[in-house]
């Protein structure tokens, strides 16, 4: 055949349709079978572990566990943070080079379990130590296990107790009437009453909603169940505050900077247990000085959302024996304990109830003993689409002229709009 | 001599785009085949209201940071072009945010748009006014990035003007000048339609530049407060890599593709092509 530009041009479009079209679902393939010895070399992705002190603890002490009883696996770890995991994860699927072992967060086990992009979990690994309750719940997707938990990320409300004392406040709120009388109260000279606003919009909105009694999605994910009452409420209250004062959403602070409770800038905030560990590294003498305290959420309801860490297998693993080895040793209670000092986050596992760790930190401690009211994210096979929406479809209700009516109707359209497509 | 380039341009510049004009025909999530969905994408591309606020967005970013870069790098090339003292270090500190890279200098400028301990709001301070939130208020965001746009670009607008000014022939400033013009004379006589092929080169691959801003967004805002920053790079970068809809960004580049080429038109045909001084 002669070459000319339009056969070169024809041969082009055809292959890239071909490649488009044909070659592309490097995901799909199923589990390969985890029996056998584990060996080979694998990539555990992690969005946790960070800094210096992660790395250390991750490659020395857990992995160095690991080591000791697989000494035939190695394992590359690639380091990323939540805000780049999903990227990270698109381009390895796209490559197909997704790493072997993943780590990601509550929530995402429906989207990647149901286009079998991780591997079914044998349910003995439920049972494999005692787990809280509803720990092992966004674990699942149809009911089978699919990931185990690592740590927890609880939301909760952090308060001043000298700022309480002060303005004569004796209990803390037990509903949202009491909540904003108690915020406009402790708002003054440029001290906020109430800062919700620090942590990630998407996720305080949740709480509030699950504290108000709502839910996010029906028991299969196929219906948006948020786009009522419930849910516009939750909205509402936070236009409220901001319009009260006791509330605003330019002076929350920025991840990694010292929190408004730190600074004295606010007397009540929606916090993880983290802060824990913020305060005690920067601002020791209010945790000495019993200067803290926390409570949790609620409405009609008291509510905690449980965020965290969970470990899963890719399904396209080419040790998958190795693979799921890894994700069992990340899961061991020894593991989770040092991830959970770590961070500053939540063991879910009974076995460590009674560690100094959790006795010591007392927003750990609340989220443990709460584990009752603890609602998480997720549960729709579309939630990675429309957990994007959330926070940007609820902006302009918050900051901008949108009632909370219109803005909680627009997020419904689009979260069902993704179900839609699934 | 032809072929090696030929080949090049076809598989890595030629196929992408095939694929990706293919792409946008389908419903693609990256973890399953693709599915021919015809023009599903772009009718979703008409509901999205988020999409079209970052096309305006896109517009206004455009609007802003062309003009009053191409006017501020001209002044600068002017400056630089004379007898200035010490010009080898203006130059080199005027280009230097262009060869840093925009990570770099969004962080810096994260730090300066600080509300509580920024250099802007100090400085406000000091003079008794009491700084926005810049990067927090749907009012001062977009003003704030735009700003960043327009310092990281004069550089290189800068240096296609420097380098066209020196190019241009000195006996017509001569003739001139024996004419009695004056210099605002000279320089909107002479100056301004000679350098019209390099303004023409300079307002194009701005203006691509300006529809491709990704960067600074992602670093400075997230697209937000209530998408008041959002780009339509930005959106495409989320529908694909956040939200596992590699089909709709495909659509979605497709549109921002045609918007470009359209503009790049107008521009060639309201400038009367790239003729002139050479």
């Amino acid at each position: 055949m002669e070459l000319n530009r339009r056969s070169l041009l024809a041969a082009i479009g055809a292959g890239a349709a071909a490649a488009a079209l044909g070659g592309c679902g490097t995901g799909t393939s199923t589990a390969g079978s985890a029996d056998g010895p584990a060996e080979g070399e694998i990539t555990l992705l992690t969005p946790i572990y960070e800094g210096a002190d992660g790395k250390t603890l991750l490659e020395q002490e857990i992995l160095g566990g690991f080591r000791k009883k697989h000494p035939k696996v190695k394992v590359n770890v690639d380091y990323t943070t939540y805000a780049q995991l999903n990227e990270k994860i698109t381009t390895g699927l796209a490559g197909g080079l997704l790493p072997d072992v993943l780590m990601m967060g509550v929530g995402w086990i429906p989207p990647f379990a149901a286009k079998k992009a991780i591997a079914e979990l044998p349910e003995k690994l439920a049972s494999a130590h005692d787990y809280e309750k509803r720990v092992l719940e966004p674990s699942r997707y149809d009911g089978r296990l699919y990931a185990l938990p690592v740590v927890l990320d609880t939301r909760i409300v952090v308060y001043r107790k000298d700022h309480f004392a002060a303005a004569g406040i004796r209990k803390t709120p037990a509903n949202w009437a009491e909540l904003r009388a108690v915020a406009k109260q402790l708002t003054k000279d440029g001290r906020l009453g109430f800062d919700p606003f620090s942590i990630d919009l998407r996720q305080c909105w949740e709480t509030f909603l699950f504290a108000n009694g709502g839910r996010l999605f029906s028991a299969d994910g196929k219906k948006v169940l948020f786009n009522n009452a419930r849910g516009v409420e939750a909205l509402q209250f936070f236009k409220d505050l901001v319009k009260d004062g006791s509330s605003d959403y330019a002076k929350k602070t920025d991840l990694g900077a010292p929190s408004n409770i730190q600074t004295g800038k606010a007397s009540m905030m929606m916090s993880t247990s983290a802060l824990w560990n913020q305060l005690k590294d920067t601002n020791p003498e209010l945790i000495e000085g019993d200067k803290v305290g926390a409570f949790i959420l609620a409405n009609r309801k008291p509510a905690m959302l449980q965020g965290g860490t969970l470990v899963s297998q890719s399904a396209s693993s080419k040790h998958p024996a190795a693979a799921r080895a890894l994700v069992e040793h990340l899961a061991t209670p020894e593991s989770i304990l040092g991830a959970a000092k770590q961070r500053g986050s939540v063991p879910g596992l009974k076995d460590l109830n009674d560690t100094t760790y959790v006795k010591e930190n007392k927003f750990v401690d609340l989220s443990l003993q709460s584990m009752g009211d603890a609602c998480s994210e997720g549960g729709t096979a579309a939630w990675m689409e429309i957990r994007e929406k959330i926070k940007p479809t609820l902006e302009p209700a918050i900051v901008g002229g949108q009632s909370a009516k219109d803005a909680i109707a627009e997020l419904g359209r689009l979260a069902q709009a993704a179900i839609g497509r699934m | 001599m032809v072929a090696p380039a030929l080949l090049h341009a076809s598989l890595w510049i030629g196929l992408p785009v095939v694929a990706s004009v293919v792409l946008a025909f389908t419903k693609y999530d990256v973890l399953t085949a693709p599915q021919f969905v015809g023009l599903d994408n772009f009718r979703d591309m008409l509901d999205d209201a988020v999409f079209r606020k970052s096309i305006v967005n896109t517009v206004v970013y455009t609007f802003f940071t062309v003009p009053f870069g191409m006017a501020l790098g001209l002044l600068m090339a002017l400056a630089l072009h004379t007898g200035l003292k010490a010009r080898g270090i203006f130059r080199t500190a005027i280009f230097l945010p262009q060869v840093t890279a925009t990570v770099a200098i969004a962080l810096v400028w994260l730090w300066i748009y600080n509300p509580r301990n920024g250099l802007l709001n100090a400085l406000l301070a000091f003079l008794g006014i009491d700084g926005p939130a810049w990067l927090s208020s749907t009012t001062w965001a977009m003003p704030s990035v735009i700003l960043v746009g327009i310092w990281q670009g004069i550089g290189m607008k800068m240096l296609i003007y420097l380098a066209a000014l020196q190019s241009l022939p000195k006996e017509l400033y001569e003739a001139a000048s024996v004419d009695g013009a004056s210099k605002v004379r000279q320089f909107f006589s002479i100056t301004l339609p000679l350098l019209k092929p390099a303004t023409f080169f300079v307002l194009i691959t701005s203006m691509i530049s300006a529809f491709q801003s990704f960067d600074q967004i992602y670093i400075l805002t997230d697209g937000g407060p209530a998408n008041s920053t959002t780009m339509m790079t930005y959106e495409i970068y989320k529908s694909a890599f956040r939200e596992f809809r590699v089909g709709y960004a495909c659509a979605q580049s497709l549109v921002l593709f045609v918007l470009l080429m359209g503009f790049t038109l107008v521009n060639r045909r309201i400038m009367g092509g790239t003729r002139g001084h050479s």
